[in-house]
């Protein structure tokens, strides 16, 4: 076999590119679904049974149904249903979003769940309002606990973007297969790819793992 | 027996409870309790565990709805509404068998959070204020500390700093000691005598019968969700009218 790694140099631009949206994707992501994942568990635990029943429902569906699933359904349901006709990127944004949103609110609701009754009664009692409670009191100790899962989130959120390469989302994975199929040069490709993947992904493990030293197990 | 009056009973009191009831599922916590606190005094409630001592102060506050009867706070009883409740609240004071301070602010920020989030005062004049009360219960030092680096005492005695930032008219302790070393408890309880002796109104849950005969003017003593006996702690120490109050401070050791 032989194998031509001149490939990969030549592509640097457009997997640089891939890169960056993938990168892009991520943060969005999150930027999004933190404080989606926030809301949903509020609404959760809201006094207003309609209003949980429907947040509980939402994040069920979508925590537990294949990513790659959400992808394709909204790719192909979702304009159908809305009448909205999105970019590659914003759909894959959504059906990411969809999915992770569902699984913050749970990481929210526990670390909500985890501060003591006592520390809203005592914030009660001096005249806060229960959203003054929430925000000052209950939310800044429930992020410092949940902030080692939202880290671990990411990183596996990183790498999931991976699966919106199925709707052409020019992301890292989609524009290296791109070259690959151009190039027939699959053995290179993928190999850089995963280079490329496991070079950006390995500080952020690493920087997860610091944040749980650092946050973790802690009071 | 000389006929004992009680302080101020002439003016109206600041707490009146009236035949409160308050269950919870099938359990009865409260079995219609009756009771009044005058302006200046301090009522020690005392009795054994799950008789509702706690139920009673939380239901002061409104952190607990009654199922019926009244608790008139001030004249009126307490309201319903949500902004009304929390107006009410501000003007009583309330200390946390477990503190209950905030971990992530600091001792000066636990003090001031009240006065900037619901009095809306400016930051510079809370903190001023916070420091004020931080150096009157001894801890002029330790402002910048977070609780995680104070001794229970301390993280007391920033609690009932926190309460009394609002300007209280009544303070409601529910076992402000129990969960302290023996060496801290008499800072915490030196805090709340020179509290009483400002004529703070006061309600105190407590284990400290020393405290209670010492400090009280009042004391209350409860056995499942009732009033078994009330009285000034002469009579309740010395000469107790009801023979379980009798079990009850012996079972504590307190027989002389
Ligand atoms: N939220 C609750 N749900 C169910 N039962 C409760 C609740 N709060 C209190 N109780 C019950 O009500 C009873 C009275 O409780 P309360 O805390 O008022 O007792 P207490 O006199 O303060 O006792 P202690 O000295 O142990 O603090 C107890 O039997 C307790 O188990
Ligand atoms: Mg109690």
């Amino acid at each position: 076999m032989n194998l031509d790694w001149s490939i990969v140099w030549q592509s640097r631009g457009l997997l640089l590119e891939g890169a960056l949206v993938t990168i892009l994707l991520t943060a969005l992501t999150m930027a999004i679904a933190v404080p989606g994942g926030i809301v949903l568990a509020l609404m959760r635990g809201s006094r207003f049974k309609p209003v949980a029943l429907f947040a509980t429902g939402f994040v069920e569906l979508f925590r537990n149904l294949p990513l790659l699933l959400l992808v394709y359904w909204a790719f192909y349901v979702m304009p159908v249903l809305t009448d909205l006709s999105l970019s590659p990127f914003t759909t894959g944004l959504t059906a990411l979003c969809l999915n992770v949103s569902a699984y913050n609110s749970e990481t929210f609701r526990s670390g909500i769940n985890s501060i003591r009754k006592g520390q809203t009664e005592a914030g009660l009692a001096i005249g806060m309002s229960r959203a003054q409670v929430f925000r000052q009191i209950i939310l800044p100790q429930a992020w410092r606990r949940v902030l080692p899962i939202l880290a671990s989130t990411w990183v596996s959120l990183f790498k999931d973007t991976s699966l919106v390469s199925v709707i052409a989302v020019g992301e890292l994975a989609h524009t290296a297969m791109q070259i690959r199929s151009q190039s027939f040069r699959v053995l290179e490709m993928l190999t850089a790819m995963g280079a490329i993947y496991w070079l950006m992904g390995y500080p952020q493990a690493k920087l997860t793992d610091w944040i749980h030293r650092k946050y973790g197990a802690r009071e | 027996m000389t006929a004992f009056t009680r302080k101020n009973a002439d003016k109206p009191p600041v707490l009146v409870y009236e035949d409160v009831r308050k269950k919870y599922g099938g359990f009865t916590a409260l079995d219609g309790v009756s009771l009044h606190v005058n302006a200046g005094e301090v009522v020690c409630l005392i009795g054994p565990s799950g008789s509702g001592k706690s139920t009673l102060l939380r239901c002061t506050n409104a952190l607990e709805t009654i199922d019926s009867g009244t608790v008139r706070f001030e004249g009126k009883p307490l309201p319903k509404a949500d902004a009304d409740i929390r107006k009410v609240r501000q003007r009583m004071g309330m200390v946390f068998q477990s503190f209950e301070l905030f971990p992530h602010k600091t001792a000066l920020e636990n003090v001031a959070i009240g006065l900037t989030t619901v009095r809306k005062l400016p930051a510079q004049a809370a903190e001023e204020r916070a420091r004020a009360l931080l150096a009157k219960v001894g801890l002029a030092d330790k402002t910048a500390n977070y609780p995680a680096n104070l001794s229970g005492g301390q993280q007391q005695r920033v609690a009932i700093a926190r309460a009394l930032a609002m300007e209280p008219h009544v303070m409601l302790f529910d076992e402000p000691t129990s969960a302290l070393d023996p060496e801290t408890v008499g800072e915490v309880l030196n805090v709340m005598r020179d509290l009483a002796q400002e004529g703070m109104t006061m309600i105190v849950v407590t284990h400290e019968m020393s405290f209670a005969r010492r400090v009280a003017n009042w004391v209350v003593v409860f056995e499942r969700g009732r009033l078994l006996e009330e009285g000034p702690p002469q009579q309740i120490f010395e000469a107790p009218t009801v023979e379980r109050t009798r079990d009850f401070l012996s079972h504590l050791g307190w027989d002389d």
